[in-house]
């Protein structure tokens, strides 16, 4: 069944909480914003929504959620556009900016309105407040917030409705390390919690540490999407550290493995295959200290995938990843 | 849709701009009755007493129910709530049709404080002058039409906002128009003939006592009081309209 029919009979109940963003395409003027951009966020999956500035997200993110229309394409929430779902905030929970408050409101009233624009109890503004931390503020007006409150309102709005699925767009912009470390048991609440939830963020770690899956984006396409298990397939490598490495490199290079030495003088191999090494490394007298598989790094393989984005930024260049790609440094290769 | 009004209402409520509007409302009207009654000469007889300008005064504080109306959209625009508001109700032309039960909902007690200040200080001032009291000259429906033209005008207000979407745009061309611009069109030859089709004209001649509509010169086309306030609800409609298609229509980015 197509995205289209779907919508023409109504949504499936295999639909529930699955998001489908099919061949979306966003122009502004001659700038494609978004280019016929495709992926599937599964029901009760936390997923990453990846990308450098200017890469797309929030523009996906709007159009998602209807705040900005299509120039080609669809995306569905529970196999229905976002307007035609007949209670919103008991289906979606979006936080889009942490600025989205009239400054004479208090946290309570901000809330408040919006749970009886969705015909919930007025109680239920205190029950999320509560849960993000924020009651003892609740009376205070947002235009005395701080970036961190902001951010906890908007995410405590998005639990109004108490809804299956939620929509986050850079909810730890702005936030200090006690608000980032809040986020991160935030997000494992909701995930703990069965919900599906797509969330954009710089903040790589603490996507990689409860995010199932990630979209990569970057100029407005896709460039990668899947399980983390799927993403980190093919960039696995094996670290191997020894006092004399020499006769291994050259065993390396006869077997076709690629790699690059480490300033440490310790090796890093383009390979899942340890025993392959190990038997290498064995046949060639060589002694090992260490022999294991690099672990995964979302903000490497990010950096690894949108790279260039950031090329004509001058300053304000990414933080270096801790494991750089082969050859991207001096020491030589394998 | 109720819980919509509910949620547009609470909107309103929720800041202290209604509080303001409201001493701004009582303040006009006060004002403008006062001028009116107090300034009637002593020796002047009852019959020459226009009782119809006394008792439908209270319409001067339509300007406040128009900025009122501005505010309704252009303020969501400002403050970026738009967001927020279309994500719990993405029906854009139901949002619009919300507010403006909403508008017209909180315009209602405004209009009736309105009528009741001017009614009171009106009462008190010809009693102290000696003056009796009379409902006389059509007075009980122009006060009708009065209360009626500043729900209207708050829906006005709404649809003007909805068109400019800047807040402070807004507010300036709302009150030059009905303060200055309307004033120029009625004097300026070829317009004053088609005058009481434009929105304020339509509003002068819903609150004018009948087809003479206050005494305007006969080039211009006179309209009955009624018809003028239908002109004025068609206008409001087609501000509303034409400020939701080309206001909400658009990407909110």
């Amino acid at each position: 069944m197509t995205v289209s029919n779907q919508m023409a009979t109504g949504p499936r109940s295999s639909d529930h909480g699955r998001i489908v963003v099919d061949h979306l395409t966003k122009t502004f003027g001659q700038q494609r914003a978004v280019d016929d951009l495709s992926f599937t966020v599964e029901p009760g999956s936390v997923t990453g929504f990846l990308g450098p500035n200017g890469a797309g997200k929030t523009t996906t993110l709007r159009m998602l959620l209807g705040l900005i229309s299509p120039t080609a394409g669809t995306a569905t929430i529970n196999g229905q556009r976002y307007a035609q779902l007949a209670e919103p905030m008991k289906t979606v929970g979006a936080a889009l900016e942490a600025s989205s408050f009239h400054p004479a409101h208090t946290g309570l009233q901000h809330l408040r309105i919006y749970c009886a624009a969705a015909g919930l109890p007025a109680r239920r503004a205190d029950e999320v407040l509560e849960l993000v931390g924020l009651s003892a503020d609740a009376k205070k007006k947002t235009k005395g917030y701080s970036m961190g409150m902001r951010q906890r309102l908007g995410l405590a709005a998005t639990l109004l409705g108490d809804p299956p699925v939620l929509i986050l767009d850079e909810p730890a912009n702005g936030l200090d390390p006690e608000g980032i470390r809040w986020l991160r048991g935030f997000f494992r609440h909701l995930a703990g919690e069965g919900r599906t939830v797509l969330v954009s963020s710089h903040q790589l770690s603490e996507v990689q540490e409860v995010a199932d899956r990630a979209v990569i984006l970057n100029r407005g396409r896709l460039v990668k999407a899947g399980t983390l298990a799927e993403l980190s397939a093919g960039t696995t490598h094996a670290i191997v550290r020894g006092p004399a490495l020499a006769p291994l490199v050259t065993a390396l290079q006869q077997a076709g493995l690629a790699g690059n030495t480490e300033p440490d003088g310790s090796l890093r191999v383009q390979t899942e295959d340890l025993a392959q090494i190990g038997h290498l490394a064995f046949a060639n007298q060589v002694e090992l200290h260490e022999l294991r598989l690099e672990e995964f790094n979302l903000e490497q393989l990010f950096f690894t995938l949108t790279e260039g984005a950031y090329q004509a930024q001058g300053f304000d260049q990414p933080p270096p990843p801790q494991h750089q790609p082969a050859g991207a440094h001096g020491t030589g290769a394998l | 849709m109720i819980n919509l009004i509910k949620s547009e209402v609470l909107k309103i409520r929720s800041t202290q701009v209604w509080f303001w509007m409201f001493v701004l409302v009582v303040a006009i009207t006060t004002a403008a009755t006062l001028g009116t009654t107090l300034t009637i000469d002593s020796s002047t007889a009852t019959a020459g007493i226009n009782y119809f300008s006394i008792w439908t005064n209270f319409g001067t504080a339509g300007v406040a129910l128009v900025v009122l109306g501005i505010l309704g959209l252009t303020t969501e625009f400002r403050h970026k709530t738009i967001t927020p508001t279309l994500l719990a109700n993405p029906g854009r032309w139901q949002l619009l049709i919300g507010k403006a039960l909403a508008f017209v909902l909180f315009a209602i007690p405004y209009g009736l404080v309105c009528l009741v200040v001017n009614l009171v200080v009106a009462v008190i001032c010809l009693h102290a002058k000696g003056f009796p009291v009379q409902f006389s000259d059509g007075s009980g429906a122009g006060m009708v039409r009065n209360f009626i033209a500043l729900i209207l005008l708050a829906f006005f207000g709404l649809g003007l906002g909805a068109l400019i979407r800047n807040q402070a745009a807004g507010m300036v061309v709302g009150i030059v128009y009905l303060s200055v611009l309307n004033i120029f069109f009625a004097g300026i030859p070829w317009i004053r003939r088609v005058y009481l089709f434009e929105p304020a004209g339509a509003l002068n001649a819903f609150t004018s006592r009948d087809r003479n509509n206050y005494g305007l010169p006969h080039d211009v086309v006179h309209v009955s009081p009624w018809a003028g306030g239908v002109i004025l609800l068609v206008w409001c409609l087609v501000l509303l309209v034409a400020g939701g298609y080309l206001s909400l229509n658009r990407d909110i980015s």
